[in-house]
């Protein structure tokens, strides 16, 4: 998809959410689901960015949006930061992780780089449990309950104002939209797809692999952690179950539909996605057993997502000339 | 400490590295051989421990661990060789099918946690020892479950070495692993190849399974614990390498034991984490691995 198509399709898609609320505002449900969207939306645009253009397997996307949250709100409550201000903060934090979790990757490639960063979502859980963890103010296995809600010029965004919060999630998602835009059609986009093709060919043409695969562990997981903090101050209590396995093939689920690579095939993906999960819900225990089942399926039969389904029906043929190309082995 | 506990912990640590050797040398040997990451390693560990359970608790089969292993193996043999045929195989022919394989696997990984869930419950299931008594040796007192557990990895290990080297399939499963290429042009059955060493692999976290959750349970999450420390005990020991996978198995094993009994259990997640960016910092390949 070239970039001036992602610009489109985004603006379609952001057009069409910007009037959502006019027909569901009333429906408190419907606009929670909406605003999930949103968040998620930005998640998994930022795992679509490092994994589908960066080719960095990086698995700890869940867990950055958890320290987000969590330094967002410890912020707020232990320290007395204004709401807006823990959310930059949290940024911040977030993608200080994402750099020391990039520089243990560094060196590694495949798999080994989605051990690392599985191995940081695995012991992020003990860790906020731990004494350390709770003499920070993560509550232990408690959680963090009344995190106070972002306050901008006397107007509130918590759960009773749904419509004010959806439109500042819109703003979010769009910004977040724009600078991975920006940044897939830069000199920074062109670089990743040369060190995906070929790390050593990119490295003697002076592409620094240390220089882009830091800075995109860095941007990434810095909006992932203002998603993960402005979550925090939205729902108001947060707990360790987010780091359950669960949401992380939910939010696999998302950049498999939307297609990896496929930007911003990722928000539509987040879009089905969470309404998916949402109409799943009356199957109880069977819902994570049937996101499981529909993780194999999707794979193997919708390999590059709805937009790749969607090249393949427009362009046909010329997508169908490079699909025979791409299979090397 | 007092040296008896000492040698307590460490017959514990030993016991337990006995058991990762053989489920880290199953998980080497997959991405060796196929290249192809497997999220559900941990969910076929259970898978063991629930068949074992079925066969001796519920049904109550003449023969115990015996019939165990007789049933179990062959059931997970099929399986792992099926799984491999039927959501893996497809993937291969993609140029992305590295990252394919890994978010397959790891929906894999939760469609069957839930189904142990829906089908045995979430409370944990307890199985009886191997083999029941203890041994007094100069004043030690080991139990027999815990030689048991040791001597049955070990020949696990020794005759997986043996059909790796002897057999007509370990000797194309390492030629594969080798050169895919010229596997295929000598008239080796590469895609069988890859099919079988998963089946393999399975049979060997399975067999881990049945063995190390009598001295624990079976818990239908039980599965990620065994993931993760596989999967650190690979990396350590080298990926590809089944002597460094055995070394650091036995090092990781009482590594864990010891923290364990010095810290507390919730430490030995930190302890290995740190072990394994310790490894991957000053030598990313590992204790004895290659790259590629």
């Amino acid at each position: 998809m070239n970039v001036q198509r992602m610009g489109t399709a985004m603006g379609v898609v952001f057009a069409v959410m910007a009037v959502l609320p006019f027909f569901f505002g009333g429906t408190d449900h419907v606009m929670h689901i909406l605003i999930m969207c949103l968040v998620w939306g930005i998640v998994a645009s930022c795992w679509d960015l490092i994994m589908g253009f960066a080719g960095i397997f990086s698995f700890g996307q869940v867990a950055f949006f958890v320290v987000g949250a969590y330094a967002s709100a410890i912020f707020a409550l232990e320290r007395g930061v204004a709401p807006p201000a823990a959310v930059f903060l949290a940024g911040m934090v977030a993608a200080a992780c994402g750099v020391l979790v990039g520089i243990a990757c560094l060196r590694l490639k495949g798999a080994y780089v989605a051990l690392v960063t599985f191995a940081f979502h695995m012991v992020l859980e003990p860790l906020l449990k731990s004494p350390m963890g709770r003499s920070l103010g993560t509550g232990g296995s408690r959680g963090i309950l009344t995190i106070p809600p972002i306050e901008i010029f006397g107007l509130v965004f918590d759960a009773d104002h749904k419509v004010a919060v959806f439109y500042l999630a819109l703003i979010l998602a769009v910004v977040c939209a724009l600078v991975i835009w920006a940044v897939i059609r830069s000199f920074w986009g062109t670089a990743f797809l040369a060190l995906k093709d070929s790390e050593k060919f990119a490295a003697s043409l002076g592409v620094s692999a240390f220089k882009y695969k830091l800075g995109v562990f860095a941007l990434t997981s810095f909006l992932t952690g203002v998603a993960g903090g402005f979550y925090a101050h939205y729902v108001g209590m947060l707990s360790t179950r987010m780091l359950g396995i669960d949401l992380f093939v939910i939010l696999m689920i998302m950049v498999v539909v939307g297609g990896i690579g496929k930007f911003p095939g990722a928000i539509l993906g987040a879009i089905v996605t969470v309404t998916l999960n949402e109409l799943l819900s009356p199957l109880g225990p069977y819902r994570p057993l049937t996101l499981g089942a529909l993780v194999v399926v999707l794979v193997l039969i919708l390999p590059d997502g709805v937009v790749g389904l969607a090249e393949r029906v427009f362009s046909g043929r010329r997508s169908g000339a490079s699909r025979d190309a791409a299979p090397a082995l | 400490m007092p040296w008896l506990e000492f040698l307590d912990v460490l017959i514990s640590g030993l016991t337990n590295g006995a058991v990762y050797a053989l489920m880290a040398v199953g998980l080497t040997l997959i991405y060796g051989v196929s290249k192809a990451f497997n999220f559900a390693y941990g969910s076929f560990y259970s898978l063991g421990g629930y068949l074992a359970w079925i066969i001796l608790v519920p049904l109550g089969l003449w023969g115990g661990y015996a019939t165990v292993f007789v049933l179990a193996v062959p059931l997970l043999l099929g399986i792992g060789f099926l799984t491999e045929k039927a959501v893996v195989a497809p993937l291969r022919a993609r140029a992305d099918w590295e990252i394919k394989v890994m978010m397959l696997t790891l929906g894999l990984a939760l469609c069957l946690d839930n189904l142990y869930q829906v089908v045995f419950g979430p409370r944990m299931k307890s199985l009886p020892a191997i083999v029941e008594g203890s041994l007094e040796l100069g004043g030690v007192i080991v139990s027999n479950q815990n030689l048991g557990i040791f001597f049955l990895s070990i020949g696990g290990m020794l005759s997986f070495r043996w059909l790796l080297n002897h057999s007509r399939v370990g000797m194309a499963v390492r030629a594969v692993a080798q050169n895919p290429q010229g596997a295929r042009i000598v008239g080796i059955p590469e895609k069988t190849i890859f099919a079988a060493t998963f089946a393999i692999s399975t049979a060997m976290v399975g067999a881990g399974g049945i063995l190390l959750t009598q001295k624990y349970f079976v818990s239908p999450t039980g599965g990620w614990d065994i993931l993760v420390k596989s999967w650190v005990i690979t990396a350590f020991g080298g990926m590809g390498s089944i002597q460094g996978a055995l070394y650091a198995a036995f090092i990781l094993g009482l590594m864990e034991a010891f923290v364990g009994y010095w810290f507390g259990m919730s430490w030995v997640l930190f302890a290995m984490f740190g072990l394994l960016l310790g490894t991957l910092v000053v030598r990313p390949q590992g204790l004895m691995g290659k790259w590629g």
